[in-house]
């Protein structure tokens, strides 16, 4: 057994990085060995370093989610992606900071503090994005390979934009979910961060199985049924409804240049409609907090988990009232008591219902613009011969670049939640989307800053349309790459910094 | 063929040894307050068997009681009920794992990671639970619904590991139901007079059970887990019962269905079932135009209270009175029946408040976005509802027309010893038509099956009186050879009776011996043997020849024929020719 290669560095660069706080526990140095005896088909993915986020159960690490109430927990199995990496000899070298319970979209709502993304010494601490910040943030700093993150609503891709790596989330159901702490199970999809569209994809091609411990996992029946074709020329749509007044320049110039470079390659540009997505991020933020209500209702410090000090509960109460109370964030809290009032009797019909309906607009919207049928649905929806169709849809990952830590905190949870605006409606059609990292040029910084700056561009495929999406994402990350991505070792960060050894 | 069906229904029931053999249940429920004492779980299996007949004896009584009682209160109010029945179902293993279910292994030993809510763990629904599911709704005769969904129903409790029971809330996969009530399905002597009655089931759901608690006061609370997640079905009725008796009837043919179909481990007494019930008033001939209350569907009632968790059919009958005098002594006092949920203790003379309306949980059931709806293919119902076990209504219809038993003894027969003892009597009719060349279809079938009747409700129901029925005290070839030599005439009745009553201690000699030994084959008097004994015994007595011939004392004549019974040998004298001879040797009477 031999380290792994440029562990040495990577072991560097955590050390180094320590203080962005993107990791809650790593594994022991002596983990990061080559496993020569795995017969591994998946070459690319073999002896690579890859972090894991802290809401996806590995048996040698703990899985806290950034909870409180889970600080001390030890999951007794692995998850399958988990388990399926470790059989293509990958590496699981930590687990990652993460907004608690994969709720919130900055990785400050954590139990183990918040994480910062601080690119230069001049520069304010900004928000590394969330919910999967830690995990992002690890690979934009090369402290990881590779990383696994959850994504419910955007919480793979806007911290992927955040930090400038490449953020996948697959159609829902190809990646297995036994294994991973569920926010909001409808929407949870396993997400991939990484520096290039190349390592993502392996990533996903090692983990890309039916699973039959996940009752979500599409069937190999339907896998067969999903689209392979190759384009050479894309028609490529334009969601005139992500035009928002509040869009940053810089996101939108970066997403007006995209677009102008596709088009001089070849590919050609369309303007659609996807006007259910106005009503998205409201619907969103009815239904994944009454799953969230529903899924976090388990924790309650009896099976396992930390208990409040002293004796919980009453004859008349539960065991575990202080317990939950103790355990859980505010954040966490929040969103539980949004949840349990979306679905009260009171509330069910104009809320939890109306919501349901928004998210079926939003398929619809979107099955409307694709060339690919939906392989899930048996009828091909009524096709508008004034709304053209497109292969894939590009537009930007988040309105703005990352925020300052301080602009966040002093904003009200509403605010936060704008910033899954554009994510959210993949998300509520189970669609895959990418975000790739896009640089900002020069004269398009608002200040010019002494690091490489890049803007989130997301890429959004007809549902298991993946392969589509990387191909199209491949396109994109050709245009204008960073340095982080054309590098082969591990001594540059996604922001252009050189990493000495 | 028929005769063979029913057969094979009551030998599948019987053949779950298991069910025998083990321990009783009584568990504590989650959200439950009020509770039956608890039976230690080491009670005799028997003797908790004999309570419970004791019990159901006793409630037989008080029901026939209260029916006596006219209360003046009752002509003027109408009591209605709704039953909600939760059962464990006959599986392997549980609802969303596959771990498997268990009775009384020890604790925490068969719970997997989803039982158990496990951070990451999810559903996997057996779809092998369906089954059993599937022939109790059949049995009720629901319509199957070829989609149905499971749903989440919240409330915090520490024997509900996941925060949440899953059940069926919007989509049950059975509805529209009904559940016939006659007269044989009452205690003897207590049937209504509007029988017979049908009862609508509004649904049939599945659903999981929840962990068991164990309390260790001051303040332990031991979790056993093993529990988490049997499958359970709830069968919810209509609002149409008026009558505890009717509501008590109700609940124990929904149990011998339940059994008869194989869809559950165990009866109510052994904790296999639980009731909660609906209970409103409203005054008789009030056609409420707008007002009243409308449950499911059914209308101009009053408000309701439910009573949770009742763990017996005396219990469900006992509580249901309570609760409805209850409301009549508060409406009639000038107040308002509030609609919240009460307990009750078996032993109590009234239920307890539970929780009010403001203290109701909102439940906030969600579909379960983890579980996938059920599809149920049409043929699989109509594969299941053709091969069905026979139901106890027809039954009895069998047992009537074709074994030659009056519908009293057919419900005794089917009401006995859980089914098992109509399955010794289907044994011992079939062998005995076997060994006499008499076949199903012959005319005389029935006259056996009469036969086989009486001397298996009869005469071995007054053996097995203050005893335990089981089979194997006189298998049934015994039986049939004792039968099948009175039908032969070798012996007299009451030689066979003998015989019986010897095979039941115990004896262990074969029947042939038995009649050697005892010196009982019949060996007929002659018709002048018979005259010459009676005539010598009337004139012994001119007294009592008197008596019968003057005053009609008709009965007198037993005691000659037991006279003539007793003076000769055994196997001599046959009763009823004895009684032939001594009619023809008494004077007539003379007409004055």
């Amino acid at each position: 057994m031999s380290l792994l290669k440029h562990a040495k560095q990577y072991l560097a660069n955590q050390s180094k990085y320590a203080h962005l706080n993107a990791f809650v526990s790593l594994a022991e140095p002596s983990k990061l060995v080559s496993h020569a005896d795995v017969k591994a088909e998946r070459r690319d993915v073999k002896d690579k370093p890859i972090a894991v986020k802290d809401n996806i159960c590995t048996a040698d690490l703990k899985t806290t989610a950034s909870s409180g109430i889970l600080k001390e927990f030890t999951s007794p199995y692995d998850a399958t992606v988990v388990k399926l990496l470790r059989d293509a000899g990958a590496v699981v070298c930590g687990k990652t900071n993460m907004d608690e319970f994969g709720m919130g979209s900055h990785s400050t709502h954590s139990y183990a503090g918040a994480v910062t993304m601080q690119r230069h010494s001049a520069e304010e601490e900004k928000s590394a994005g969330g919910s999967s910040g830690g995990s992002a943030l690890a690979v934009a700093s090369a402290q990881c390979w590779a990383a696994l993150g959850t994504d419910t609503g955007g919480s793979v891709r806007l911290p992927a934009a955040y930090t400038g790596v490449v953020g996948f989330k697959p159609s829902y159901g190809l990646l297995s979910r036994w294994g991973v702490i569920a926010y909001a199970n409808s929407l949870d999809t396993v997400g991939i961060l990484g520096k290039g569209v190349q390592d993502v994809r392996a990533v996903f091609d090692a983990l890309n199985a039916y699973d039959s411990q996940d009752p979500t996992s599409v069937s190999p029946s339907t896998r067969a049924r999903l689209n392979n074709k190759k384009k050479d020329s894309l028609r490529i749509g334009i969601p005139l409804e992500y035009n928002i007044s509040t869009l940053q320049p810089a996101v939108r110039q970066a997403w007006m240049r995209t677009l102008r470079e596709l088009h001089e390659r070849g590919h050609s540009l369309h303007p659609i409609r996807l006007p259910a997505t106005q009503h998205a991020l409201s619907a969103y933020y009815i239904l994944a907090p009454a799953e969230a209500s529903s899924n976090l209702a388990k924790y309650d410090g009896v099976r396992y988990g930390s208990r409040a000090e002293g004796i919980d509960g009453s004859p008349e109460s539960v065991l575990f009232a202080k317990t939950r109370g103790q355990g859980l964030g505010p954040e966490v809290q929040r969103r539980i008591l949004l949840g349990a009032f979306t679905l009260s009797a009171q509330a069910m019909d104009n809320y939890f219902i109306q919501a349901q309906k928004i998210r079926r607009l939003v398929q619809h919207d979107f099955n409307r613009v694709f060339t690919t049928p939906n392989p899930l649905l048996d009828e091909m929806p009524e096709q508008s011969e004034y709304q053209p169709l497109v292969d894939v849809i590009v537009c930007p990952t988040a309105p703005t670049l990352a925020p300052s830590l301080a602009s966040v905190e002093d904003q009200d949870p509403i605010s936060a939640y704008m910033n899954d605006i554009f994510t959210v409606p993949a998300s509520l059609a189970g669609l895959p989307s990418i975000s790739v990292p896009v640089r900002i040029a020069r004269d398009e910084q608002i200040t010019v800053q002494p690091f490489e700056e890049t803007a989130g561009i997301q890429i959004i495929g007809q549902y298991g349309d993946d392969n589509l999406v990387f191909a199209a994402a491949d396109i994109v990350s050709r245009i204008s790459p960073t340095s982080q991505a054309q590098s082969k070792a591990p001594d540059v960060t996604s922001w252009g910094a050189s990493i000495s050894k | 063929m028929l005769a063979n069906n029913t057969r094979n229904a009551f030998v599948a029931v019987s053949k779950r040894p298991y069910v025998w053999s083990i321990p009783l249940r009584f568990q504590k429920r989650a959200l439950q307050t009020a509770s039956q004492p608890p039976a230690q779980d080491d009670t005799p299996f028997r003797k908790a068997l004999k309570d419970a007949a004791k019990q159901q004896k006793k409630a037989t009584r008080g029901g026939n009681k209260a029916k006596k009682a006219s209360d003046p209160r009752l002509e003027k109010w109408e009591l209605t009920v709704g039953i909600e029945i939760h059962a464990e179902l006959n599986t392997a293993r549980k609802l969303f794992s596959s771990a498997a279910t268990s009775i009384s292994e020890s604790p925490n030993t068969h719970a997997s990671l989803f039982d158990v809510a496990f951070p990451g763990s999810q559903p996997h629904f057996q779809k092998e639970t369906l089954i059993p599911a599937l022939r109790a709704a059949l049995a009720f005769d629901c319509t199957i619904q070829p989609r149905s969904s499971f749903d989440r129903k919240h409330y915090f409790y520490q024997d509900q590991p996941n925060g949440y029971q899953i059940t069926q809330y919007y989509e049950p996969f059975a509805t529209d139901g009904h559940i016939t009530l006659h007269a044989h399905d009452f205690p003897a002597g207590s049937a209504p007079e509007d029988c017979p009655i049908k009862i609508g089931i509004k649904q049939v759901q599945m659903e999981q059970d929840t962990a068991k608690t164990v309390q260790q006061p001051p303040s332990t609370h031991l979790l056993d887990f093993n529990r988490v997640s049997h499958p359970l079905i709830e069968i919810i009725t209509l609002p149409h019962i008026h009558d505890p008796l009717v509501a008590a009837a109700c609940v124990r043919k929904i149990q011998t269905i339940l059994k008869t179909v194989d869809a559950c481990t165990a009866g109510m007494e052994m904790g296999g079932l639980r009731a909660d019930v609906n209970v409103s008033i409203r005054e008789r001939g009030q056609t409420t135009g707008g007002e009243g209350l409308s449950y499911s569907g059914v209308t101009g009632l009053g408000q309701r209270t439910e009573i949770k968790n009742l763990a017996s059919v005396k219990a469900v009958e006992d509580a249901i009175i309570a609760e409805r005098d209850r409301q009549i002594q508060l409406v009639e006092g000038g107040g308002a029946v509030e609609g919240e949920t009460r307990g009750w203790t078996v032993g109590s003379k009234t239920t307890k408040r539970l929780r009010g309306k403001e203290g109701e949980i909102d439940y906030r059931y969600m579909p379960d976005p983890d579980i996938s709806p059920v599809f149920i293919a049409q043929d699989l119902v109509d594969h299941l509802r053709t091969n069905l076990p026979v139901l106890p209504d027809r039954v009895v219809d069998v047992l009537v027309e074709k074994y030659g038993l009056s519908v009293k003894d057919a419900g005794t027969l089917l009401s006995f010893d859980s089914g098992d003892r109509l399955e010794y009597f289907f044994e011992v009719t079939n062998q005995l038509a076997r060994t006499r060349l008499i076949k199903p279809s012959d005319p005389k079938f029935p006259t056996i099956g009469k036969a086989a009747g009486n001397w298996v409700l009869m005469e071995l129901g007054s053996l097995f009186k203050d005893e335990e029925w089981s089979a194997d005290r006189v298998p049934p070839e015994i039986l049939v050879s004792i039968i099948q030599q009175l039908l032969e005439k070798r012996v007299t009745s009451r030689s066979a009776k003998k015989l019986l009553a010897e095979k039941f201690e115990g004896d262990e000699r074969d029947i042939d011996q038995l009649i050697e030994d005892y010196n009982m084959q019949l060996r007929p008097l002659s018709s002048e043997g018979y005259r010459n004994l009676a005539q010598t015994l009337l004139d012994e007595k001119p007294d009592m020849v008197r008596d019968i011939v003057e005053k009609g004392q008709e009965k007198k004549i037993k005691w000659f024929v037991g006279q003539m019974m007793a003076r000769s040998p055994e196997g001599t004298v046959e009763a009823d020719v004895a009684e032939k001879t001594l009619q023809e040797l008494l004077p007539t009477k003379k007409v004055e």
